[in-house]
């Protein structure tokens, strides 16, 4: 039954069996791995196993120039790549002291909320894919693809974009750019309500969601939760609002939360603040026909030569996921001595999800996972 | 001798009248299906292949056809060839007593429902047996699901079908579309609406389809009893599951609208319909509840496994009891329209 290399490592109980749950599964996103142990087709003990992602971003930003890791950042979270370039540049903005401009700042925050939305599309489609329903999945990626569009219009790419660089943005956005996104966000609004009915009122999708992977508050604050999937158990804390950042002080927003604590609560938070980023894109398109100006500092320094000050920064941003952070320590050289990564995921893949999982029934692991919006590249950078 | 010989060649010719559409339609059926969902989905599905994409069942086949058939090392190799063999017999063979049209029947037996209750209960050995015999854990933990499932949907399909068989008072298949004969309020569909709503939906999860895949739940179970399967192997399954597809559809069309039975009588517009012979009513009707069960899977996500237990067995099952006593009611009373 078990191949050559195979060994259990531990026992089992003559009642149980151990299921590898990818790293090449439908149900998984990424290259994870989970060693689930089964009762029946109830879940005893879940390992997590992130290492076939391994690809050493951390070690890697040392090797390059302060300038060069920006092309690298994005790459550590796919589907939501504007919030680690913003947070490595504003990590190294504070470390060197550069000012942004008033407008790139602005353009930042449309970057940003942007990038939301089509993270949380995405997201939803995922969930639902995971159980069966893949038309959620395909109006998700056909929608989402409206907005990669736009990005590719202001940054030349459409996922790995490298536009938020230390200092500014990379360039200014082109014409006729903000009438396009506000046309996309009218669409936008006219979808949501289809969402609602293919998704959200579906009585299967209801049964599915509620009351599986459950968290109370206590636990998530315990066990390092953030973002969507802390406030879907009650807890407004957002760091746009708590440590704000850019100009967020500035909008008008608000923070929704839900109390269930279970895969459809986190649904119906992600729901509620894709409305809400489509409100903030609204102030920013404002605000940027009436601001203008440069959207970088005029006299960059010779990238090769670029010398930050010695010391240590951290920054953090609310991305998709939850909160993410960026340690970067300089010793005065051209390159970061150490740059770490606090990625949401690597709480909400392991430990969280090893956790919840416990007692749940096997169809439920991918979308448990799904719903805490984990990514993979992310868990072990 | 030569009589007997004569008579044989002329079954197998009619087989052979039923089997190759039917072959065709299941072929088409998988492209309508891709084609459907995709438009559904905001996508335009196959189109390369041939004008439009009709060349894509061919190509499919001929594909699957060249493929190399892998077979597990520590699976048992007699189980694993018979699995889809045992699994495309029955629903292949339950074709035998579906009246097309009036009199257009391969065999037009007395007993026909319960051999089509019987052939469509053999169809599980297929798959607990290619579960079982592929070794694998995805594909053990798909045939169990599979076994649980068809043993309580089997239950509540049977008793929608005793209602069936209660109202028209036989169980000739023919019989019961004849005893439907009147008009569109005659068929069955209004006075066994309970009975109706239980058999479409325990027909989609007798033939383990979305909402009720969870015998190949992809996000679960990957492809849950044929996860070992490759190239012919895995193609019979196919063919199998989208013959129990058509299958089952015909059969709600023959038990609840009325076979081959025109929907304009009993109206003005009767005497202008009446050219349109009637195996096209039948396969209308069989299409329309075909594109049911794909706009369903577009729709619906996967039930959970103990979620459709219950539904199952204390839902489904205390209907269907409940309203064959008041059929039987009815039909003690001689209730007009239906049942004098």
């Amino acid at each position: 039954m078990y191949s050559e290399n195979y060994r259990p490592t531990e026992q089992l109980a003559s009642h149980e069996f151990e299921l590898y749950f990818g790293p090449n599964h439908p149900g998984i996103e990424g290259n994870y791995a989970l060693k689930v142990r089964l009762n029946g087709d109830q879940v005893v003990k879940i390992t997590a196993d992130g290492g076939y992602l391994h690809r050493g971003f951390e070690k890697l930003m040392e090797e390059r120039l302060w300038i060069q890791n920006v092309a690298l950042v994005p790459r550590i979270c796919v589907p939501d790549p504007v919030p680690m370039e913003e947070t490595y540049a504003r990590v190294v903005e504070m470390l060197g002291g550069l000012e942004v401009p008033e407008r790139a700042q602005w353009i930042r925050v449309m970057m940003l909320e942007m990038s939301r939305i089509c993270a949380h599309i995405f997201t939803f489609g995922g969930n639902a894919a995971t159980i069966g329903q893949y038309s959620n999945m395909f109006w998700g990626v056909s929608d989402r693809d409206r907005i990669l569009d736009l990005f590719e219009e202001v940054t030349g790419a459409r996922v790995y974009h490298m536009y938020v660089t230390p200092g500014g943005v990379r360039r200014d956005l082109p014409d006729g750019f903000l009438a396009r996104l506000s046309q996309l966000l009218d669409y936008l609004d006219a979808r949501l309500p289809e969402y609602e009915d293919l998704f959200f009122d579906n009585p299967v999708v209801q049964q599915r969601g509620k009351n599986v992977g459950k968290m109370t508050q206590e636990q998530a604050l315990e066990w390092g939760v953030t973002g969507p999937n802390l406030r879907a158990c009650g807890l407004p804390y957002d760091v746009r609002r708590n440590d704000p950042y850019l100009v967020y002080e500035q909008l008008e927003f608000d923070i929704p939360i839900e109390q269930g604590g279970d895969v459809f609560a986190r649904m119906l938070v992600r729901r509620a603040e894709l409305i809400q980023s489509i409100r903030i894109l609204r102030q920013v398109i404002e605000k940027l026909h009436v601001i203008k100006g440069a959207v970088r500092r005029c006299h960059l320094p010779n990238p090769l030569a670029w010398n930050i000050p010695e010391g240590d920064a951290y920054a953090r941003t609310e991305s998709s996921k939850g909160e993410l952070a960026f340690y970067a320590v300089s010793n005065g050289t051209a390159k970061p001595w150490r740059v770490h990564v606090r990625g949401p995921s690597s709480m909400h893949a392991v430990q969280v999800l090893e956790k919840l999982c416990i007692g749940q029934r096997v169809e439920d692991i991918a979308q448990i996972m799904f719903s805490l919006d984990a990514c993979p590249p992310e868990v072990d950078r | 001798m030569v009589d007997t010989l004569i008579y044989l060649l002329i079954v197998i010719i009619k087989i052979l009248i039923i089997m190759v559409p039917l072959m065709g339609a299941v072929a088409y059926l998988t492209l309508a299906e891709r084609k459907v969902i995709g438009y559904m989905q905001i996508r335009i599905g196959p189109n390369r292949v041939g004008f439009y994409g009709w060349g894509q069942p061919l190509a499919d086949a001929f594909k699957l056809m060249f493929k190399e058939i892998v077979i597990p090392q520590n699976s048992d190799y007699f189980l694993f060839f018979i699995a889809p063999m045992l699994c495309i017999a029955p629903a292949l063979a339950a074709w035998a007593v579906i009246p097309f049209a009036d009199g257009l029947v391969l065999s037009n037996i007395n007993a026909g429902l319960l051999y089509i209750l019987a052939m469509t209960s053999l169809g599980v050995y297929g798959i607990i047996i290619a579960g079982w015999a592929s070794n694998s854990k995805y594909a053990f933990l798909g045939a169990m699901r599979s076994a649980a499932q068809i043993v309580a949907y089997e239950i509540a399909m049977g008793f929608a079908l005793v209602g069936v068989l209660m109202a028209a008072g036989s169980l000739n298949l023919s019989e019961i579309v004849k005893a439907q004969n009147g008009s569109l309020i005659h068929w069955y569909w209004l006075p066994l609406f309970p009975l109706f709503l239980v058999y479409l939906i325990s027909a989609v999860a007798e033939t383990n389809r979305a909402p009720f895949d969870v015998a190949e739940g992809e996000a679960e179970i990957v492809a849950g009893f044929h996860v070992e399967y490759s190239g012919m192997l895995f193609a019979v399954f196919f063919l199998a599951e989208y013959a129990n597809m058509i299958l089952v559809a015909a059969l709600a069309s023959i038990m609840f609208l009325g076979g081959w039975l025109s929907p304009f009588q009993g109206t003005p517009l009767e005497a202008t319909f009446a050219f349109v012979p009637g195996i096209f009513w039948f396969l209308a009707k069989t299409s329309f509840f075909l594109f049911w069960y794909l706009w369903i899977r577009a729709t619906f996500p996967r039930y959970r496994y103990d979620q459709i237990m219950r539904l199952g067995w204390k839902v489904f099952i205390p209907i269907t009891l409940v309203w064959i006593v008041l059929i039987g009611v009815a039909v003690l009373l001689k209730l007009p329209p239906w049942f004098v």
